[in-house]
């Protein structure tokens, strides 16, 4: 195959060779280095194919040998320039074509990323464009090293980036940190409040069923009832004397986990009456296209629908996955409709209401908060439907708020003790 | 010519005891021949006759007959030739 190519870009020639002894044509032509093939006994005559290289060195070979070269074919790249030399235009668009070509390459027209799934591609995108790094780019003005270091300077939680140029497309991988949000929030913590000394207070009423301190005193016991406010745990440690008096305060910023049993009001109310929509069957669309800000459109919305919706969807051309045109198309369609009014069933009703009712209790699981019991029911008057009733949770009720810090009172005091010392 | 084919028969006994390749110190001819429908003929002087039922190889020493139908000469370079066809008989002569 590649031999062929090559054969044919270089040009070659069959002939024919007559004579007394074409053999010892042959045998010269090997002598001289000319490349024979595919050479085929014809009568008295060879047939062969022959590079237009060693063809050219033929003629001292023919007067020796006294025999005759017939020219059959000319085959390849030489030729064909030869026979089409007077179409500049073709040579022109050729260059042209080539020229586009590298022009166009040296532009980056592509970004992909890889690996990324809480940054989403377009947020990425919007970011990198803030760093004047977006598709249609120069390919020379790209700078991974650089693109790397703004990555992973913006987004704490991108752990590892790797830019790099494939072909006209940049490829970014990304390695996220998977446990997230609770790192930041220990580190965010950590790094804003190791001065600032806090306590922990209840956010709401409760009775305290588990405490464990990791710093900090507690103030509270298991089975006490907290009212909301109440400081549970104090950041506040007394520094006691030997004579058990308190001399000064170590503040300290308060960590505990505390569980307490709390009680919610639960309530949800659904009217039983709805509108049902009944679509008629005419409906008007409206076709458009849309470049920069011209827009070319066909069909028409104008009606005398009673009451109806209007549904548009519109798509943005785009080159590969993050090169977009100024170009979008779409559809606009007003649908008529006749609406009832209706009322649910009882059924209906209830399982709508219990539905919720699962929902909700399944986005408290997810804070990590128990539902213990509930005395949630249903009542339906003709109007509406109403699930009221308390839950009785057991859920972490600690919030931060600064400790009050009353140290110079005491310093002032420990002076005047140690001068009765 | 007692002379030269005692030197030739020393050149070959030194070759082997040297375990040297004969083909580049004697030039002998190598023929490789592939199934029965292709040979390859390297380090030979030139062709006496070709057609297409029976191609001679001249080569340091001797002659290669080599008999068949359809024979093609699919290259022929300075060092090397390839032939296909249907292969009935190769000869060694003088």
């Amino acid at each position: 195959m590649i031999q062929s190519i090559i054969r044919y870009m270089h040009g070659y020639v069959k002939i024919r060779v007559e004579g007394y002894s074409p053999e010892r044509f042959l045998n010269l032509c090997s002598y001289h280095q000319i490349y024979i093939w595919g050479l085929t006994p014809c009568g008295n005559a060879y047939e062969m194919y022959m590079s237009l290289k060693g063809f050219r060195k033929l003629r001292p070979i023919v007067r020796k040998t006294h025999t005759r070269i017939v020219l059959i074919l000319r085959v390849g790249l030489p030729f064909f320039i030869h026979k089409y030399r007077k179409r500049k235009l073709f040579f022109l668009s050729l260059l042209l074509c080539l020229g586009l070509l590298y022009l166009y390459s040296s532009f980056i027209w592509d970004i992909h990323f890889e690996g990324n799934e809480k940054w989403t591609n377009e947020t990425l995108l919007e970011f990198l464009e803030t760093k004047e790094v977006s598709p249609h780019m120069l390919k020379s003005k790209v700078d991974c090293a650089q693109i790397v270091k703004d990555i992973r300077k913006e987004y704490d939680d991108i752990v590892w980036v790797s830019a790099s140029i494939d072909g006209s497309r940049l490829r970014i991988q990304i390695k996220e940190n998977e446990d997230t949000f609770r790192e930041e929030e220990d580190t965010g913590g950590d790094q804003e409040e190791t001065k600032q000394p806090t306590d922990l207070i209840a956010a709401k009423d409760g009775v305290i069923t588990s405490i464990i301190t990791r710093s900090g005193v507690p103030q509270v016991h298991v089975g006490d009832t907290v009212s909301k406010g109440d400081v549970l745990v104090s950041g506040r440690v007394e520094v006691v004397s030997d004579s058990l008096e308190v001399v000064g305060y170590q503040y300290q910023k308060s960590d505990a986990d505390i569980f307490a049993d709390t009680q919610m009001h639960y309530e949800d109310t659904i009217s039983t009456k709805y509108k049902k929509k009944y679509y008629e069957k005419s409906q008007k669309n409206l076709y458009y296209v849309k470049i920069g800000s011209w827009l070319l459109s066909g069909g028409t919305l104008k009606n005398n629908y009673k009451e109806w919706e209007l549904h548009t969807s519109e798509h943005q051309l785009k080159l590969g996955e993050s090169f977009y045109l100024p170009i979008s198309y779409g559809r606009k369609v007003v649908k008529s409709y006749n609406s009832k009014e209706k009322t649910h069933t009882k059924e209906e009703l209830q399982k709508e209401l219990s539905e919720n009712f699962e929902q909700f209790s399944k986005k408290l699981q997810e804070k990590g908060i128990q539902i213990k019991e509930n005395s949630v029911k249903i009542h339906i008057d003709q109007n509406a439907a109403t699930a009221v009733g308390e839950l009785f949770l057991n859920e972490s009720i600690t919030e931060e708020a600064n400790t009050e810090i009353i140290e110079i009172e005491r310093n002032e005091q420990d002076e005047s003790v140690r001068t009765d010392d | 010519m007692g002379k030269e084919k005692e030197n030739e028969r020393l050149k070959e006994r030194l070759a082997s005891a040297a375990s040297m390749p004969k083909d580049v110190v004697l030039g002998a001819a190598v023929v490789t021949i592939i199934g029965a429908g292709e040979v390859c003929i390297e380090n030979y002087r030139g062709i006496i006759e070709y057609t297409d039922i029976l191609i001679r190889v001249q080569t340091k020493g001797y002659q290669i007959k080599l008999q068949g139908k359809n024979l093609q000469i699919e290259y022929y370079t300075n060092d090397e030739m390839k032939i296909t066809g249907k292969i009935v008989s190769l000869e060694y002569c003088k």
